[in-house]
């Protein structure tokens, strides 16, 4: 490898952590907290950890994973009071002992740290996050034309498109939290992804989901949804640039 | 209010969020240098000479209407965000605009009246 | 024993949010917002009735305040005073907090445009702009205080 060969050691430590883990028991339909002690390096993460833990101490814990690599958004969970990705936070950065790994708040418990992203994805689903041309013919028949993309204009929507559906903006909103219905960060910032695309032409469409009591009217940019966003996809500002059209009558800037 | 647009119910939020800043602002003002004086009939600074500016009273009228907006339309973002539902919704709706209308109606024949008067 | 869905949501981590400013204001900007709006019901009703309700005179108005003010507390401040005082806080809150949002969102001041990723990220809630209308938010609230404290307990 050629860090190696440049000199660069790779320092592999290890330390013991206590886990505390908030579970939820869909028998009894109550949390209880589950303490276990585990042994990780500094190369490892939160998932390594919750893995280990499931294979050498308690086969009964559950989790969601898939990719292991911030990919897929599968393992979003509260680690230490905020949501982020198990799979992406390392116990030795995180700074204390004793880590405590919750559910995600704002979404229903299904298991230990699995939670039901049902109605986190019909919202993801209402604001039609697809590619919407008023031809259709031409979009799905006659397929002869390429859609054309500047530079600039991929750059318009660009930031937004890198959401991988964790849920942790979601489960992160306090108006969530306050309006159930609230189609929240991730809904709204795919909303202003699609309709800020140069080839898209449904944000009339859309219009009549976000322009709504559940849409972005609620936010007043306490911008938690940016501020834990793993992938730095900025709902918060998707969602004050989608009020700024709104306002001004302006669509998108494409 | 199904028939009206929220960014329209919103856009006035806005609109009468900074029209408030302004005359909110007067209202406030005028009760430099003292409160207790600004509270008296009598006085330089008091109710009486209040009533007689007439820059102020407009200023009074239009934060009446401002505010009573700027109010009712955040009120009713609020209760819909605490609960929704068919007759939930319908009833803040309701409740909301006779609300408006009520406090338009007795602040606007107060300040009337008292225009009349004096 | 059968296994059932959960009906309700996990509960909140309130410790997220009450370390930040901005979930402070949001927090702030609802309470307020919803105290604000009662107090003008009560506030018009009362003003109305002092004004005689379109027959204004020096005894209802000298009446209806004298009953509303109350005793005397600190200084010149009556409970009425205190009150009003208080209210007229959040007023510079959610005001100053308001405009910021109405710029922002309106206007588009401060708000930044997309762009390419680079890392690491940061936030548009911690960029500058952001961080100055907070400051400003926090700067007029200051002065507010020290101007209604004047008016309120001393002239
Ligand atoms: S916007 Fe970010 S936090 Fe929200 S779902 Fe997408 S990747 Fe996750
Ligand atoms: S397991 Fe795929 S994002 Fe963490």
């Amino acid at each position: 490898m050629s860090s190696v060969k440049a000199g660069l050691k790779i320092e592999v430590k290890r330390g013991t952590f206590t886990f505390r883990v908030k579970r939820y028991d869909p028998k009894t339909g109550d949390y209880r907290w589950s303490e276990y002690k585990v042994e990780v390096t500094n190369r490892q993460t939160v998932l390594d950890a919750l893995l280990k833990i499931k294979s050498t101490q308690d086969a009964t814990l559950a989790v969601r994973y898939s990719c292991r690599m911030g990919i897929c958004g599968s393992c979003a969970m509260v680690i230490n009071g905020v949501p982020r990705l198990a799979c992406e936070t390392k116990p030795f950065e995180l700074g204390t002992d004793v880590i405590t790994v919750e559910p995600l708040s704002n979404l229903k418990p299904i298991k230990d740290l699995v939670v039901d992203m049902d109605e986190f994805f019909e919202k993801h689903k209402s604001v039609k996050p697809w590619l919407i041309r008023r031809d259709e013919g031409e979009q799905f028949e006659k397929l002869d034309s390429y859609y054309v993309q500047t530079e600039e204009q991929l750059i318009n929507y660009l930031e937004f498109a890198y959401c991988i559906k964790c849920g942790a903006c979601y489960s992160a909103c306090p108006m969530v939290f306050l309006n159930k219905n609230y189609l929240g960060p991730q809904a709204l910032a795919a909303a202003y992804r699609w309709s800020a695309d140069n080839r898209d032409e449904g944000y009339v469409l859309r219009l009549k989901v976000i322009d709504s009591d559940n849409g972005v009217w609620s936010c007043h940019y306490s911008g938690t949804c940016s501020k834990v966003c793993p992938k730095g996809v900025d709902p918060a500002l998707a969602i004050n640039l989608l009020k700024k059209s709104l306002l001004t009558g302006k669509p998108p800037a494409r | 209010m199904g028939m009206v647009a929220k960014s329209t119910l919103m856009k006035w939020h806005y609109i009468t969020g900074l029209i408030l800043v302004v005359v909110l602002g007067i209202h406030l003002a005028f009760r430099w240098p003292s409160y207790e004086a600004s509270i008296q009939w009598s006085g330089p600074h008091g109710v009486y000479e209040q009533l007689l500016n007439i820059g102020y009273m407009a200023a009074i009228f239009i934060l009446l209407y401002a505010a009573t907006y700027h109010a009712m339309n955040g009120l009713r973002t609020l209760l819909l965000e605490l609960h929704q539902g068919r007759y939930w919704n319908t009833a803040v709706d309701v409740v909301i605009i006779a609300l408006g209308i009520f406090i338009v109606i007795v602040g606007t024949v107060a300040l009337v009246g008292a225009l009349q008067v004096i | 024993m059968t296994e059932k869905l959960a009906t309700k949501r996990n509960p909140p981590k309130w410790s997220l949010w009450l370390r930040g400013l901005d979930e402070w204001l949001l927090i702030f900007q609802k309470v307020s917002g919803a105290i604000l709006a009662i107090y003008l019901i009560g506030h018009t009703l009362v003003i109305s009735t002092a004004l005689g309700f379109g027959h204004p005179s020096q005894l209802t108005w000298e009446r209806v305040i004298g009953l509303i003010e109350g005793p005397k507390v600190v200084g010149v401040a009556h409970v009425g005073t205190i009150i009003e005082y208080l209210i007229a806080l959040l007023v510079a809150i959610h005001g100053a907090n308001g405009i910021r949002l109405i710029l922002m969102q309106y206007f588009g001041l401060g708000l930044p445009k997309p762009e390419r990723h680079t890392y690491p990220m940061i936030p548009s809630p911690r960029k500058s702009p952001q961080l100055v209308y907070k400051y400003l938010v926090i700067a007029v609230v200051i002065v507010f205080i020290i101007l209604a404290s004047y008016v309120a307990f001393v002239g």
